[in-house]
């Protein structure tokens, strides 16, 4: 993958009209693959859902009617029906998508950034600094994500924060791992050594040459993340341990619908497919993604 | 090979170390303590105080850290704050069950997942593999809380053929070692597959069919053992998952394990039991995955731990 993603990028950075069209073929190759594209589309509207939903929402999430509780999907006024106090659970749903995407999203991305920026310097400079970031990353890596959050939220209360916390703690290491041995490959490639030797400054070389060929298979592992960020944030919520009701993260819809499964399935039927859907969506994007970056794959 | 081991056993030792301090801070910074379960709302200040006097919770927290070591070194393990009784006792009750439920997702995933992997991967392209891969990616997509919900209203409230909690009966131990088993089964089906894929295309086994070799021989010996390389080596950071998701599924399905009782000592801040078992759970995955990097070496005669 190293080697890959190296070559791939040594034709590309040569000359600088190419470094475009290998985009192009990159994009190319992930709109080919339909599933990836269905997953794309997807993952777009759940945005789109968590950014405006909320606004466009027919009731407030948390307007209790307890004269139409449990009203079944399709029912006038209720495109998706109510739960077990007469909530709209098409307006819970848009705020549930909106808090799960935003923890997924937001988790996801403060471990990029420490996990890549720990991953390049250890990569880059190797030596000393190097075996103390691997070192710190192989005692985090491997730590059960679920146990330490639910040690944090001991300590800090359950909550979006403690949930949060425990995510980031732990996954940055995931992003550290792979960003350093992308690094690693592409400091020795033939490409990065040229630049050096028409002296190149070490920022320059780093920002130009580096960073944009470590943002592919970085970017891949990121829809992963985002995808187990929120299924862990919805497993939390649901033994308690996260996001508190009267806060909809689709993980406490599902559990406070868990009592009145029998009466009415559509509770937690509806966020349980809500989390399936977007896990899916983000899998096959990932997987298209990586796909569409290894060349030996492409055409499989 | 004893290079190895030494320096891996000294990692260990500072996760655990590391885990413990943490463990026990973090569980003391935590606003409310156990006196606020122990003792009814309406205590008096001066009872409150003299329960933590009692129990040194008063005491630096780094002293009491101190303490807890020492008294760890001598094999006491103290005693839960709510029920009062000896962890010891606890370990016995709750480390049997979370054994058996662990044993049977653990069994159950490689069971069923190596073989399917295996299967499609031979019948590539066919509908078995289509179906296969199918469910695999269902399989990881699926919120397992979301899984167990659902089984438990299909076998438990409409088939009635399997009941939706309790313990300790096989039959209470189908719907959770299901549950705990669905995504590492998934993920092992999808990995054994490619890893098997990839072994296919190899020129020794070019080689092999031009010297006549049956396919079976080929794809069950010779290629089997090469794939399984990556299914070993992450065997133990599947475990680390296992666990963590045991907190769910236990919890789920109220199987008095290590998992729920970790849950509920959280929540009722009680220090003693929950830092105890998280810090076994700590060890039980550390230890997991330094054996899965000994395996690893055995399984592949290439690599040696040097």
């Amino acid at each position: 993958m190293v080697a890959q993603a190296g070559e791939f990028a040594a034709g590309a950075s040569a000359r600088p009209v190419r470094e475009r069209s290998a985009w192009r073929g990159m994009w190319r190759a992930l709109t080919r693959n339909h599933l990836a594209t269905l997953g794309t589309i997807v993952a777009l509207v759940y945005v789109v859902i968590a950014v405006v939903g909320p606004r466009f929402a027919p009731y407030p999430y948390d307007q209790q009617d307890l004269l139409n509780a449990n009203l079944p999907p399709l029912s006038p006024g209720h495109i998706l029906g109510t739960d077990q106090v007469g909530r709209d659970l098409l307006s819970r749903l848009m705020m549930g998508i909106r808090i799960s995407l935003a923890v997924g999203v937001g988790v996801t991305a403060i471990s990029v950034i420490i996990g890549g920026l720990a991953g390049a310097i250890a990569g880059y400079y190797r030596g000393p600094i190097d075996t103390i970031i691997s070192g710190i990353v192989e005692l985090t890596w491997g730590f059960p994500l679920i146990l330490l959050a639910v040690i944090l939220a001991g300590s800090l209360g359950p909550g979006l924060r403690a949930t949060v916390l425990a995510i980031g703690l732990v996954n940055w290491a995931g992003f550290a791992r792979i960003v350093r041995g992308e690094v690693l490959g592409l400091r020795e490639a033939e490409f990065v050594q040229a630049a050096r030797a028409i002296g190149l400054r070490d920022r320059d070389l780093l920002w130009r040459h580096i960073v944009p060929n470590v943002i592919p298979p970085t970017l891949v592992m990121t829809s992963y993340y985002v995808a187990l960020a929120i299924v862990i944030e919805a497993g939390l919520s649901f033994i308690g341990m996260g996001a508190q009701p009267p806060l909809p993260s689709l993980g406490v819809m599902i559990a406070e619908g868990r009592n009145y499964m029998f009466q009415n399935p559509w509770v937690t039927t509806v966020p349980g497919l809500a989390i399936l859907l977007i896990v899916l969506a983000l899998n096959f994007f990932g997987d298209g993604l990586r796909d569409a970056l290894d060349p030996r794959l492409r055409g499989r | 090979m004893g290079a190895f081991i030494a320096r891996r056993s000294l990692r260990m030792l500072v996760i655990l170390a590391l885990a413990s301090v943490a463990v026990f801070y973090s569980l003391r910074f935590a606003p409310g303590d156990p006196s606020g379960v122990a003792l009814s709302p309406t205590a008096l200040a001066s009872a409150r105080e003299a329960y933590r006097h009692r129990l040194g919770l008063d005491l630096p927290i780094f002293t009491q850290y101190v303490v807890y070591l020492s008294n760890l070194a001598r094999g006491d393990l103290g005693s839960s704050l709510v029920t009062g009784k000896p962890i010891g006792d606890m370990l016995g009750y709750y480390g049997k069950n979370s054994l058996a439920l662990g044993a049977a997702a653990f069994a159950l995933t490689y069971l069923i997942g190596i073989p399917l992997g295996v299967l499609a991967a031979a019948k590539r392209n066919t509908w078995i593999d289509n179906l296969a891969s199918s469910l695999a990616v269902l399989g990881m997509g699926m919120p397992n809380f979301w899984l167990a919900l659902l089984l438990i209203w299909l076998f438990s409230s409409r088939l009635h053929l399997l009941p939706s909690a309790g313990c300790c009966a096989p039959v209470n131990l189908v719907l959770p070692a299901v549950v705990l088993a669905a995504e590492g089964t998934a993920v092992t089906m999808r990995m054994m597959r490619s890893s098997m894929l990839e072994q296919l295309s190899q020129d020794f086994v070019r080689t092999h069919r031009a010297t006549g070799l049956k396919e079976r021989v080929i794809v069950g010996n010779r290629v089997f053992r090469n794939a399984l390389l990556p299914i070993v080596s992450l065997s133990g950071l599947r475990l680390g998952w296992l666990i963590g998701y045991a907190l769910i599924v236990e919890t789920i399905f109220q199987w008095p394990g290590v998992g729920y009782l970790l849950v509920d000592a959280v929540l009722r801040r009680d220090y003693p039991v929950a830092q105890f078992f998280s810090l076994l759970l700590v060890l039980v995955v550390v230890l997991a995955n330094f054996l899965a990097d000994l395996a690893y070496g055995v399984v592949d005669p290439r690599i040696r731990h040097a």
